[in-house]
């Protein structure tokens, strides 16, 4: 190492170990019935390349996703915070069945969260 | 259990989707549950209906002549849109002809090989942010060594010091420049100072030469290193001339006067990159010593030179006498001064 703190990218496996979380989550997503209708008839290309983004963004990995990029990308989705806190969840459970550990799991969040700001435009609706 | 009830039980549970359909009338009759769960047909549905961008003419048209027809079908499940890849092929079962249709989920494989895709779009933008950071990190370190040196460097880690053998070095200074940074505005004494070398370095490049660096005011150039350059001496003094002489033709337009001392001196050096972290390439030997003792003999806008540079080819400059001088390391040696032709004698 050159002295660099190894990102949780690096300590999973870096995309090999990682594709396993995209696929997982993408499942989740796709299931869930607060956020599901989110990616409803979204491109399945467009969505993975997204998720595949974000999951290795999150993890530290070579990719960086500007906030100005983010809250163009969500502006349209109107995103509250009951969506926001389900991505949490789902991200939450599927680094669990990845077998990450607890306080890795709470850097991923903590990630996640840097950014509520930035993708949640609202708060929600009575 | 006769084969034929493994056989059915085998096609109710596996995962791929398997109908029959009459040649004929392209009817589906048998189908599997995984085939009834993905296109929800009965008995007697038209074929066509579970592609929708196919007709019944095309089918028949490619039916008659393939063997086999592979289709990808679009089947939305709850929020997913899942990729069914169809193969229909001409069969025979007891005597009758049928077609059998083989249906398999290959979605998962199509969001793999988009996950690679996004994945491979990403290594391929951090590669060129790569190639971009090298090409800025090659650019820097070429400004303080040579590019053999460079090279050997970044092949090896190091840099073996090497001995160049002959060269000619070029020392200058300025006459005063102390109380000048003192008197001025520094950064106005910078902003010249740099001004000045930037317009060394090409006069320096254009002769042959090669900047190794700058000392404060004072400015270091080798000719002959990393090349050997058999006209090593008369680049250097051209090199010196052309200074002088771009310091002259400044001066009648700026309101700072620089005023410089140049030694010139043939021999040899040690090349090397000196440091670890904060490293630098640098020269060292008998010629750089040479030449910044004549340097500090000249007067302001004088070359000064030992007195072997005159056997050479010094086309436009004339070696004048300047007789035998006792200088620290060297002993009794005789210099010149060089001067442009037609100039007037400065030295006498």
């Amino acid at each position: 190492m050159s002295g660099k703190t190894q990102t949780l990218y690096e300590k999973y496996g870096g995309f090999p170990g990682v594709r396993q979380v995209v696929t997982d989550f993408y499942e989740r997503a796709l299931d869930s019935d607060i956020v599901g209708h989110f990616f409803e008839d979204v491109n399945m290309a467009r969505l993975v390349d997204h998720q595949t983004k974000m999951i290795a963004g999150l993890l530290g990995g070579p990719v960086e996703i500007s906030d100005a990029r983010l809250a163009t990308a969500h502006a349209h989705l109107n995103v509250d915070h009951y969506h926001f806190d389900e991505i949490a969840v789902l991200l939450n459970e599927t680094l669990v069945d990845a077998g990450f550990d607890k306080q890795d799991r709470l850097a991923a969040i903590a990630a996640v969260e840097a950014r509520r700001s930035v993708i949640v435009r609202r708060s929600r609706a009575a | 259990m006769n084969i034929e009830a493994i056989s059915m039980r085998m096609l109710s549970n596996i995962g791929v989707g398997v109908a029959l359909a009459d040649p004929e009338d392209l009817t589906i009759g048998y189908r599997n549950p995984a085939f009834a769960a993905w296109f929800g047909v009965e008995d007697g549905t038209p074929l066509e209906e579970i592609f929708g961008s196919v007709t019944r003419a095309e089918l028949v048209e490619r039916l008659a002549v393939e063997d086999a027809i592979k289709l990808d079908v679009a089947v939305k499940r709850k929020r997913r849109l899942l990729t069914i890849e169809t193969v229909i092929r001409h069969a025979e079962s007891d005597g009758r002809r049928i077609l059998l249709v083989e249906c398999q989920n290959i979605s998962r494989l199509r969001e793999t090989e988009a996950m690679i895709d996004s994945y491979a779009r990403i290594a391929e933008k951090k590669a060129r942010e790569l190639e971009l950071e090298k090409n800025r990190v090659e650019k820097l370190l070429l400004n303080v060594m040579p590019r053999s040196v460079y090279e050997e460097y970044t092949a090896f880690g190091t840099v073996t010091p090497k001995l160049y053998e002959p060269v000619s070095v070029l020392m200058l200074d300025f006459v005063g420049f102390t109380q000048m940074a003192a008197a001025a505005d520094p950064t106005v004494t910078v902003t010249e100072l740099n001004d000045i070398f930037t317009a060394f370095d090409r006069i320096a490049e254009m002769h042959g030469c090669e900047r190794i660096k700058t000392i404060g005011d004072a400015y270091l150039a080798v000719a002959g290193l990393p090349t050997p350059n058999p006209d090593h001496a008369s680049a250097v003094a051209q090199c010196a001339s052309k200074m002088i002489r771009y310091l002259e033709r400044r001066n009648q337009s700026h309101p700072h006067q620089w005023q410089a001392r140049i030694g010139i001196a043939s021999g040899s050096v040690v090349g090397s990159v000196v440091g670890v972290q904060k490293y630098v390439y640098d020269v060292f030997g008998p010629a750089v010593n040479l030449a910044s003792r004549l340097q500090s003999l000249s007067n302001p806008m004088e070359v000064t030179a030992t007195s072997d540079f005159g056997e050479d080819s010094l086309e436009g400059l004339v070696p004048v006498d300047a007789g035998t001088i006792d200088i620290r390391g060297f002993g009794l040696t005789s210099i010149v001064k060089l001067q442009a032709h037609g100039a007037v004698d400065l030295a006498a």
